[in-house]
């Protein structure tokens, strides 16, 4: 009788290489003890060798018939931990059903072991390690209430990423990167400073928000980064105070923005007015006067505002009538 | 036939070396390129198969999961190789380790450093043996690689049989 139920069972698991060894093994354990043993003993020896098999029948009832609605959860699933479909009391069904069938159940269901689950993260759980890790946390500094102040009292932003993967290693090339940013309106600089630091780090420096960005990953460690990032903003400061002496040889074409006078247009400008002065034959206009003019003042405003915001319907309109009033055109 | 009609042809522009006949006729059959990769071919009827067996690869993403998540198949990370590789151990060190006990393929999660095997099991061994089992597991492949291995098991009385093919 317990031979043919081990054996059904075995069969059952047939797929297995091993089984035909599995199946011998049982037969044999449940054949009576070798003779040589007396009465009683041998008995209970055969007894306990025929159950050996028989652990398989006796499984206790899943967990999940003895939850309470209202117990603690935190405690069937306190970290991330596989699907368990004896402890979570929710009849899931998961995968593609075959033909007139319905999707598997959650006993031994691999696609609901496979999926990442969140049983662990439930509101109340949260909340537990809020608490608890609310003994770590200090304030924050009640003289920091605003961003200008902290702006003021920490110019420089330093920007670094730290990179988690699933694997043996903690390394990762990419975390020596370093980025620094800071306002320039924060750094002491003087006119012909701030346009020399612009110039030396060209795209780095935004115009729309006055920040220079550094980033720096030459080197293999943050640290090493960090310094020498450091390091360059020093040294792009002084180097901006200094005046060298080919800066004296700056021609038109390395100014940052449009500057009117000494231009083409100012002396094209006011040749055109002295002509026609000329042929009105008024009296001799000299040129301060008509620089300081309402009409010239305006056709400055509107080069300057062309050359250095670009054209917009605002700035060409403004262009069109500068020049009408100044060559004295009616519409 | 075919061959004699060549070498005349052959034989009558002069100028062409006479070459015996190079026309050698051969039976095949049409070429049949199927993939075997992953799938169970069709039986009688009398193969039962679990769900895992029962979809063949390009139904991953769509009808299954992945049997291993780790990060290193993700863009701009590196590791895959290497992950790949304890993976392969991993599985061949189970099917060795729990011979005619597991029920399905192992699923294998990494979380950081560590590395979480579940797999699902027939009740075929007493709960000592599989407690002793499942110890050596652990310790052995810690110590192996280096960091910290979970097995998290689930027992099943019959392997769950999907379908029948």
């Amino acid at each position: 009788m317990v031979m043919a139920v081990a054996a059904g069972r075995w069969a059952a698991l047939s797929q297995a290489a091993a089984a035909p060894r599995l199946r011998a093994a049982a037969l044999s354990s449940a054949v009576p003890a070798v003779s040589g043993r007396e009465g009683q003993p041998r008995e209970a020896s055969t007894r306990r060798r025929g159950r050996t098999p028989q652990f398989v029948r006796s499984q206790a009832p899943p967990r999940t018939e003895r939850m309470a609605v209202d117990q603690d959860w935190t405690s069937v699933y306190p970290t991330a931990a596989a699907f368990k479909p004896a402890s979570v009391p929710l009849p899931i069904r998961m995968g593609y059903p075959v033909k007139r069938g319905v999707p598997p159940s959650k006993e031994g269901n691999l696609e609901l072991i496979k999926i990442p689950n969140f049983l662990h993260l439930t509101p109340p759980a949260i909340k537990k390690h809020c608490a608890a890790l609310k003994d770590f946390c200090t304030e924050w500094p009640s003289a920091l209430d605003s961003d200008e102040k902290c702006e003021q009292h920490f110019p420089i932003e330093t920007e670094t990423t730290d990179y988690v993967s699933a694997g043996t290693s903690i390394r990762n090339p990419k975390a020596r990167v370093v980025t620094l940013r800071v306002k320039l309106s924060k750094l002491n600089l003087d006119e012909h400073a701030k346009k020399k630091l612009i110039k030396l780090v060209g795209e780095r420096y935004c115009k729309d928000t006055d920040i220079l960005t550094i980033t720096t990953d030459r080197c293999p460690l943050r640290r090493q980064n960090y310094d020498y990032g450091i390091h360059l903003l020093t040294v792009l400061y002084h180097e901006s105070w200094k005046t060298e002496m080919w800066e004296s040889e700056k021609s038109e074409e390395d100014m940052e923005e449009y500057i009117w006078e000494n231009s083409r247009s100012q002396k094209n400008a006011l040749d055109t007015l002295l002509r026609i002065k000329a042929s009105e034959n008024v009296s001799n206009v000299t040129e301060e006067e008509l620089l300081a003019s309402d009409l010239v003042n305006d056709y400055r405003n509107s080069v300057i505002a062309l050359k250095n915001e670009g054209e917009t319907e605002n700035n060409m309109s403004r262009y069109k009538e500068s020049v009408k009033k100044l060559l004295n055109v009616k519409a | 036939m075919a061959a004699m009609a060549a070498w005349r042809a052959v034989r009558a522009v002069p100028c062409v070396p006479i070459v015996p006949a190079v026309t050698r006729p051969l039976h095949t059959t049409p070429a049949r390129l199927k993939t075997r990769a992953a799938r169970v071919r069709g039986g009688r009827g009398d193969k039962a198969v679990t769900y895992e067996m029962a979809h063949p690869p390009h139904y991953i993403a769509h009808r299954k999961g992945w049997l291993s998540l780790h990060t290193g198949n993700l863009d701009g990370e590196a590791g895959a190789a290497e992950r790949a590789v304890e993976d392969a151990f991993l599985r061949r060190f189970l099917a060795g380790t729990f011979p005619g006990v597991l029920a399905d393929a192992a699923v294998l999660k990494r979380r950081a450093n560590l590395v979480v095997v579940c797999a699902v099991l027939a009740r075929v061994l007493p709960p000592a043996k599989l407690y002793f089992l499942v110890g050596y597991t652990e310790t052995l492949l810690s110590h192996f690689y280096k960091c910290p291995v979970r097995l998290e098991l689930q027992t099943v009385p019959n392997k769950v049989i999907y379908k029948y093919l």
